[in-house]
């Protein structure tokens, strides 16, 4: 079974500035990969164990996108992939899946697809759905639990807010995975070593047969500006323990809060 | 590109329509008047009875239905293949959706189908001079995007809910039913059960959160302090990234960015210092309680109302002060 899992690399957290020209400025923010692409990375080395194939790591982004790609061969990927062209720097979600679907037809033996359920920068989680729509593969998001995979068919539970909904479906499918799913292991000292000079091979736009049209964004930002600021706050003061918890609560009960 | 605003009706668990489609009907009705414009609501389903009915009271024109025995349950194969169709054969100018899993699903594969963007869980839209545009947030709340569609494309926006007021129903309110048949589209997926998801917390919903964290210093603290806080308030309880990792708390209560976003009226943050993890989940909450010993914690920055001191100490007294003066 070939499973190639879409990994983004993200701040650490998400205390970004914005610049003039509306991008997001991370600088002196540690870029880790992204959270929910590690819960995707460790169920696609669960399954590889059991089944073999291979385990492809694909990312879109530049050079120094290969740090979190070899994180994941750490772990234990047995294969990667990033795509990288200074035309995708101003990919929107449709364009990044535009070029993810253009780079898994080009490999053309891919049985599953695993993503995260959205990225915590963007946080739109429409990649992985756009992605299945592209490629024409069925798509089954929030995803805590694959209870059956096997060759074409894939037994899934998708967690929702209230109900747990079990899907069968045909393979080849494209998952998202939420927190809990599994235990993403720590890429031990050996592997690291062991990657630390793998070649990373490197797709561009024209690899991909991939037009100025494919990547025009469908949406346009055309604003971006912090959240207001919350209204200046007090510290409620106090002889007493008992003393500061009656006036918290004369100050709930004015506010209609409680 | 049709002159109509589209708004998916989504059903509650008790089949009715639920609340964010009331909302979303009531701001396509708001934009549409302003625009000069139709609102139709676009019901998919297994038997939709009485609902195209219902969306005329709450603002629709046109009801735009495929009742069909294959949409029983939602698959993304059968909703979207359904409503593409729909969508391209009537080119709305916007649809509308909410913004739940099963929504946020839907809306993304139907813009990609309709080779559009989808402006996920977005807190505002607006139309002028033809162009739609979506503000939603991003970076865990740290950012607000405005963004606007291509004209000439259908424009798909999820919602997050209460993000507009329910509109009342006018019951004499009347509309056209569109029917259309299920189109031919390939059916993958197979939904074999739903059960109830074992321990939902539903935090998204809760008027009032209390979350504990580190700052307690045990589970046992935790569950000696917070659920009987937050029974007092009539609320829910909540955690940090932190006690949920470290196995106090199961995953379902954990606010923030890997967890859930919640904007409660009122949220109580207890020995929860404020990484900013945690308050990209909360921070829109409108009046944010904060109970921490160490007086420098970030939390206090964006906290309407702060105590510094011992949550051991001051929670119970807290607790027995709200029972007291509320009479519960």
């Amino acid at each position: 079974m070939h499973i190639v899992v879409c990994m983004k690399q993200v701040p650490r957290d998400n205390s970004v500035k914005i610049n003039a020209d509306l991008t997001i400025n991370a600088d002196g923010i540690e870029q880790i990969m992204n959270l929910f692409d590690e819960y995707a990375v460790e169920e696609a080395l669960q399954w590889n164990e059991k089944l073999g194939g291979k385990v492809t790591v694909l990312s879109i982004g530049p050079e120094d996108w290969k740090e979190q790609i070899r994180r994941a061969l750490a772990m234990g990927a047995t294969d990667s992939l990033l795509l990288s062209d200074p035309a995708f720097t101003k990919l929107d979600t449709l364009g990044a899946a535009r070029v993810a679907a253009a780079a898994i037809k080009k490999l053309g033996d891919v049985d599953l697809v695993l993503c995260g359920r959205n990225s915590t920068d963007d946080e739109t989680g429409a990649f992985a759905p756009a992605l299945a729509r592209l490629l024409g593969w069925v798509q089954l998001t929030y995803v805590g639990k694959i209870a059956t995979l096997e060759s074409g068919k894939i037994v899934a539970e998708r967690h929702l807010e209230e109900v747990v909904e079990t899907v069968e479906a045909s393979l080849p499918a494209v998952v998202t995975v939420v927190k809990g799913i599994n235990e993403p292991r720590y890429p031990s000292l050996l592997r690291i070593r062991k990657v630390a000079k793998v070649e990373i091979p490197t797709w561009s736009a024209a690899d991909l047969g991939l037009s100025a049209a494919d990547l025009t964004p469908a949406l346009n930002l055309v604003n971006r500006v912090p959240p207001p600021p919350r209204p200046k706050g007090e510290i409620i003061e106090g002889a007493s323990a008992a003393e500061k918890v009656a006036r918290l609560v004369d100050k709930l009960i004015e506010a209609q809060v409680i | 590109m049709a002159n109509e605003i589209w708004v998916f009706i989504e059903r509650s668990a008790h089949g009715d329509v639920a609340g964010v489609s009331k909302e979303l009907l009531g701001k396509a009705r708001e934009l549409a008047d302003a625009n000069g414009m139709k609102v139709g609501a676009l019901i998919l389903g297994s038997g939709v009875g009485d609902i195209p009915s219902v969306a005329f009271s709450y603002g629709a024109d046109t009801a735009y239905v495929v009742d069909d025995s294959t949409l029983a349950q939602y698959t993304t194969d059968g909703y979207v293949g359904a409503a593409a169709a729909l969508a391209k054969k009537y080119q709305p100018a916007l649809i509308l959706t909410g913004a739940s899993f099963q929504m946020r699903d839907f809306s993304a594969a139907l813009a990609a189908e309709l080779d559009t963007g989808v402006s996920a869980d977005s807190t505002n839209v607006s139309i002028e001079n033809g162009v739609v545009s979506a503000v939603r947030s991003s970076h865990g709340g740290n950012v607000i995007n405005t963004l606007t569609f291509a004209p000439g494309k259908t424009a798909v926006v999820s919602v997050r809910k209460q993000s507009f007021p329910e509109p009342k129903a006018d019951p004499s309110r009347s509309g056209t039913v569109v029917t259309e048949a299920m189109p031919a589209v390939p059916m993958r997926a197979k939904v074999i059960s739903v059960a109830p998801k074992q321990g939902a917390v539903n935090l998204a919903d809760a008027a009032i959160i209390v979350s504990g964290g580190r700052g307690l210093g045990s589970p046992e603290n935790y569950y000696r302090l917070i659920p009987p806080l937050a029974e007092a308030v009539g609320g829910a309880y909540g955690a940090s990234r932190a006690v949920v990792d470290a196995g106090w708390v199961p995953y379902e209560h954990q606010v923030g960015q890997t967890g859930k976003t919640v904007s409660p009226k009122l949220y109580m943050a207890i020995g929860i210092s404020g990484a900013i993890q945690h308050l990209a989940g909360m921070r829109s909450s409108r009046t944010i309680v904060a109970i921490n010993k160490d007086p420098d914690a970030p939390i206090f920055r964006i906290a309407t109302y702060g105590v510094v001191g011992d949550a051991n100490e001051i929670v119970p007294l807290l607790t027995e002060e709200i029972k007291k003066r509320t009479g519960k």
